[in-house]
């Protein structure tokens, strides 16, 4: 059973690595780009959110972060993103590390609510910001050397780079998830006081997990930037954390898989709806994905991975009895 | 040779004054009973004891050490273990990583998981819920929920156990079985538990002291055999004798 399930997704993936052999629809690997995007957001979310259970509404102040991080070295420094990337995700992990300890004194929504102010505050900053160019945001120049400007004008380059950070992330994370440190961050989710009780200090895993998820969405941000090419304050706005929460919420929050397949079935799920409903009239599609979001919340409210599985392997069972 | 001193130990919280000046010695190896009618502060010396609250007054020495102002991880280092009054498992997560977490994180400090769920294996068929450590916390009954605090607190390898209630709301056969279960572990692995106790027949046949407390001031402190005749304990339970009756 558990061999034709690493089969089965062993191939899943194959497939994913082929498809820009297949397919010249820059469309198409526009939206599997943003998928691979919101996926690696997701993760990187879940772990704090859904593995220590710290539910934060403010990882788009991280993605924000990343974001100009790489992108004022690459224009005012020329510093390429390949080097631009992983130091945006050390400023803003230590950034989040020193912003948020003061904040885990606060429990459950309260918490949440900081995180909400952190982005919201951050964004206003931005925004008036000489340094970081106000609201006007700054766009990414191309220069010569796309290998090491990752300035790319084709599409293809930009997939492998996400599909390869997303591949080294879910690996982490399975690693992460069978760790010690994996219990620790478990067993203070479930509750702090046992966790205190038996010698694991609440206050410092939310630390260290802290530092690797914020770290990791600042990552994705930095990528966003040289794929978008242009950033500004908004990208800070709530509805950008919403995004990398909700996939692990639909999927199933402090699962590995959770967030991988959250973001599989919502980002082209909202694309399908846009290109073939919002024809119709402006605002069916929104609907619809919203309809089709509460539905999900209303009768699996653990996510679907859980129920899926169960189901495929009930699929495996009759395929291989017959 | 001691193993727990509380000396003068006093907790308010703000008006109410929760523990006045208590005293009292635990003795290494010793069963120690804690009681006292509800609301005398016996959880709340607790708390003081295993790290989650701070005495307002007063110390606590542990192996010669004054740990009154130690966290709760840094005393289960030092080897004080305890149960929770309302257990609290780790819902979401299969009976027996509740007991490996304590094999990793305790002080036993192992690093190999596969290596910590051998031992949880072991610890599981010595509390005897080695049937059911595949259940999700949550999915086990009250009973089992005391017994999984009682292996996870086993786990961290202490040498000081403080027990709260763990017999509390069991059947007579399970609490048979709990009286054997910690006279085995005060024995063969000879630590020392200081145990908080309803069921009267039970903590007097555990036992070797009783500590009495009522209205945060201890009242009584001597061998179980005494503390059933003491006078102002049985006032303290059952209330004052009627002159004219």
């Amino acid at each position: 059973m558990k061999r034709i399930k690493i089969y089965f997704l062993i191939i899943a993936y194959l497939i994913l690595i082929l498809i820009p052999l297949f397919t010249d629809s820059s469309y198409f690997m526009h939206i599997m780009i943003i998928t691979y995007y919101i996926m690696f957001v997701s993760i990187s979310w879940n772990i704090l959110g859904g593995f220590i259970g710290q539910f934060s509404l403010g990882h788009a102040a991280f993605i924000g972060i990343g974001a100009y991080v790489a992108t004022i070295l690459l224009v005012n420094y020329g510093i390429t993103p390949w080097l631009g990337l992983p130091l945006g995700g050390i400023i803003s992990g230590c950034f989040a590390v020193i912003i948020f300890a003061p904040c885990f004194v606060l429990k459950g929504p309260y918490f949440t609510l900081a995180t909400i102010a952190l982005a919201a505050t951050l964004r206003n900053l931005f925004i008036n910001w000489d340094f970081v160019s106000r609201s006007i945001g700054i766009v990414l120049p191309f220069t010569d050397n796309p290998w090491i400007y990752m300035d790319f004008t084709s599409k293809k380059p930009y997939y492998f780079i996400i599909l390869g950070l997303v591949s080294l992330l879910v690996w982490f994370v399975i690693v992460l998830d069978k760790s010690k440190l994996g219990f620790a961050l478990k067993t203070v989710r479930e509750d702090e006081d046992t966790a205190a009780a038996i010698n694991i200090n609440p206050l410092k895993y939310k630390l260290i997990t802290t530092f690797i998820s914020a770290g990791l969405a600042a990552i994705a941000g930095g990528f966003y930037a040289q794929y978008i090419r242009y950033i500004d304050p908004d990208m800070m706005l709530i509805n950008y954390s919403i995004e990398s929460v909700l996939p692990a919420i639909i999927g199933g929050i402090g699962t590995v898989g959770g967030p991988i397949l959250g973001a599989l079935l919502l980002h082209p799920l909202s694309e399908f709806l846009r290109s073939s409903l919002s024809s119709y009239n402006s605002g069916v599609n929104l609907v619809v994905y919203a309809v089709v979001l509460i539905l999900i919340i209303r009768f699996k409210p653990e996510g679907i991975i859980g129920w899926l599985n169960v189901k495929f392997e009930n699929l495996i069972r009759k395929f291989v009895k017959k | 040779m001691l193993e727990l001193e509380v000396k003068n130990v006093s907790k308010n919280f703000r008006g109410l004054q929760a523990l006045k000046n208590v005293n009292f010695n635990i003795e290494k190896g010793k069963i120690t009973g804690l009681i006292g009618p509800n609301g005398a502060g016996k959880t709340t010396l607790f708390n003081l004891i295993s790290g989650f609250y701070k005495p307002s007054k007063g110390n606590i020495i542990f192996c010669g050490k004054n740990i009154a102002n130690l966290k709760p991880f840094q005393r289960c280092e030092l080897g004080i273990a305890r149960t929770f009054q309302i257990p609290k498992p780790l819902r979401k997560i299969s009976a027996l990583d509740n007991v490996a977490v304590g094999f990793l994180y305790g002080r036993r400090h192992i690093n190999n998981v596969s290596k910590a769920r051998e031992l949880a294996l072991k610890l599981l068929e010595f509390t005897g819920l080695l049937e059911k450590k595949d259940f999700l916390a949550k999915d086990l009954g009250a009973e089992d929920h005391k017994c999984l605090e009682l292996s996870r607190a086993l786990a961290t390898d202490p040498t000081l156990l403080l027990l709260d209630e763990v017999m509390a709301g069991l059947n007579p056969v399970e609490t048979q079985r709990f009286l054997e279960l910690i006279q085995r572990i005060n024995n063969d692995n000879n630590i020392t538990i200081l145990i908080i106790e309803h069921v009267m027949s039970a903590i007097n046949k555990l036992s070797d002291k009783i500590v009495v407390l009522n209205y945060g001031e201890k009242i009584a402190e001597d061998v179980p055999e005494k503390i059933v005749n003491n006078k102002l304990v049985i006032q303290v339970y059952l209330g004052e004798e009627k002159q004219d009756a």
